[in-house]
């Protein structure tokens, strides 16, 4: 199976510094992303996404481990390697002086099939509704992250590698990029994108790989990874919390962690609305605020036996 | 694409080029303009009185009889005085073959592609090679205007090498950098490093002009700038061991920078 793999890691590590001040980014990383499949890496700050991101890249060293792409070895054959690939880094630098149009047209150049990638390039600007004739310095965050994309995929690459790339993209820019990215899993193509925003990764990914301090937790797909089935609810009456609603909510078996503060209520359903919404009726409710569970709350509800499959 | 990179470069740094070269030889054209002014007679007589360690220091030393002369005017008191001035740009664009865009995430981007880094190295170092020879080409073309603008009458051929001999020079600090830049990862203490490089030779040659004769006069010798005389260039011509020294120590540290480079971590 993995011989047949876009992206083979294999027990890779990558520690910076060394005695005392060593600290691990990686630890024993092994993960296999299959052809045809849109790879949500994802983690919180920190976790060693983009450390692995730049492994893959070769623009750092494993301190253990190999990674290879395409069966290729991540360092030793990278030019080849990044023939296939198209890469958005998280943080996009590109030379201000410079437009738009001229950056395509010298990344084209580097890549060698100048006139067609440009073609393909205006193409994929005009979806992405940006204007490449300005210079990058005239550029929002967010059409700088456009013209990212731009450059990553005008090549037609077989591999996307994206660090969090929907990072500054405005709403219907999203919905762009996610009909983008499944285009090119109807080709058979690959995208293995980072992330720390599960409804990103919920919208476009097939499988999921969880990292956390550098170690791989968990490959699921998506559908296992976010049927945890809880939320937290706030809720804020208009006279402070009645007592008997507080013991009512307390007794409820779908209520944990239930915390009162002055007019407001906070506590985690796992269930159905319905016995907390009737329980909530013995009082005056001026608001009722759901929010979705964070990445870090599912990641402590998988761990602690609560989430999917568990 | 093979070339690709030196293309772009080059591009980018044209204006620059242009710039630095259009300033330099701006600065050339006015010392020419003044040669007129002088009578280099009473400027020998003058020279004559001051001891030999002043001399030494002000970069005329044993070049006397050179500089009392239209040329050896423009040679010593403008390309021997201003070679500090002229290491600026060979140091600027040193720091913009890795360190300026490795800080700023641009070689992020450059490295994805389907590029080695040794190619990325080297193309962008014969970039700004060639854009050292635009700016030292513009510095000749300045001596040459402020001849006829002020029908000095100076003798331009023997300026030429002079003026070209710039270039090894330049190369040899720019390749300098671009292994400091690569040793030292990050753009500030990589600027900080070569800066502190270039002005204590610089500060070392001078040492050892003045001391001639004394035990410091040998540490004149470890510094860079001590083979680029131009009033030994004006009398002898392009002194090729010094050329080839220039040169050898220039390849030298761009092979030591592309094993370097291409072993470390990019980056961080």
């Amino acid at each position: 199976m993995a011989a047949s793999s876009v992206i083979d890691i294999k027990g890779l590590s990558k520690i910076y510094g060394s005695g005392s001040k060593a600290t691990v980014a990686l630890d024993k990383l092994t993960l296999q992303v299959q052809p045809g499949e849109i790879f949500g890496y994802l983690g919180p700050n920190g976790a060693g996404k983009t450390t692995t991101i730049r492994v893959l890249l070769d623009l750092i060293r494993p301190s253990s481990g190999s990674a290879s792409i395409f069966g290729m070895d991540a360092r030793q054959q990278s030019v080849e390697i990044h023939q296939r690939i198209g890469f958005l880094p998280g943080e996009l630098s590109l030379w201000q002086g410079r437009s738009g149009a001229q950056v395509i047209h010298y990344i084209a150049s580097v890549r060698g099939d100048i006139k067609s990638i440009v073609k393909q390039a205006e193409e994929l600007a005009a979806r992405l509704k940006l204007d490449i004739s300005k210079k990058v310095r005239d550029l929002s965050s967010g059409n700088k992250r456009k013209l990212g994309l731009v450059i990553a995929m005008m090549h037609s690459p077989d591999l996307l590698i994206l660090d969090e790339p929907t990072n500054g993209l405005d709403p219907l820019v999203q919905q762009t990029f996610h009909e983008l990215m499944n285009e090119f899993r109807d080709k058979g193509k690959t995208v293995f994108l980072s992330s720390h925003v599960l409804s990103e990764v919920q919208a476009i990914c097939d499988r999921v790989g969880i990292l956390r301090d550098g170690d791989l937790k968990a490959v699921q797909s998506v559908d296992a990874l976010t049927d945890v089935k809880f939320r937290w609810v706030h809720v804020q009456f208009r006279d402070g919390v009645p007592a008997e609603v507080a013991q009512g909510l307390r007794n409820l078996p779908a209520v944990s962690e239930f915390n009162a503060d002055g007019p407001h209520a906070r506590m985690r359903l796992q269930g159905d609305f319905d016995p907390l919404l009737r329980t909530l009726g013995a009082g005056y409710v001026e608001q009722l605020h759901v929010e979705e569970p964070t990445l870090e709350d599912i990641f402590l509800a998988y761990y602690s036996g609560e989430g999917a499959g568990a | 694409m093979t070339g690709a990179v030196f293309i772009e470069i080059f591009k980018q740094t044209w204006k620059q080029m242009l710039a630095w070269g259009l300033g330099l030889a701006a600065l050339a054209m006015l010392v020419v303009l003044m040669v007129p002014l002088f009578d280099m007679q009473d400027m020998k007589t003058l020279l004559e009185s001051f001891p030999p360690f002043i001399l030494a220091m002000i970069g005329v030393g044993r070049d006397l009889e050179v500089f009392a002369t239209n040329e050896g005017f423009v040679a010593i008191g403008f390309f021997g005085k201003s070679a500090l001035i002229f290491a600026v740009y060979p140091v600027v664009m040193g720091m913009r073959i890795t360190a300026e865009e490795e800080d700023n995430g641009i070689m992020d981007v450059l490295l994805s592609l389907p590029v080695s880094r040794a190619q990325v190295l080297v193309e962008k170092f014969l970039a700004y090679c060639v854009s050292i020879v635009g700016v030292v080409a513009l510095i000749y073309l300045g001596v040459g205007i402020g001849d006829s603008l002020g029908n000095v009458g100076l003798d331009v051929g023997r300026l030429t090498e002079v003026t070209f001999y710039l270039i090894p020079l330049m190369i040899f600090v720019m390749a300098a950098t671009m292994l400091v830049a690569a040793l030292a990862r990050r753009r500030m203490v990589a600027l900080g490093v070569i800066t502190a490089f270039v002005v204590a030779s610089f500060s070392l040659q001078t040492i050892g002009l003045a001391a001639e004769g004394t035990v410091a006069e040998p540490l004149g010798t470890v510094s860079f700038f001590s083979y680029y005389n131009a009033g030994d260039i004006l009398r002898e011509g392009f002194i090729w061991p010094h050329i080839a020294g220039y040169i050898a120590l220039s390849l030298v540290m761009l092979g030591a920078s592309l094993v370097r480079y291409e072993r470390r971590d990019v980056g961080v």
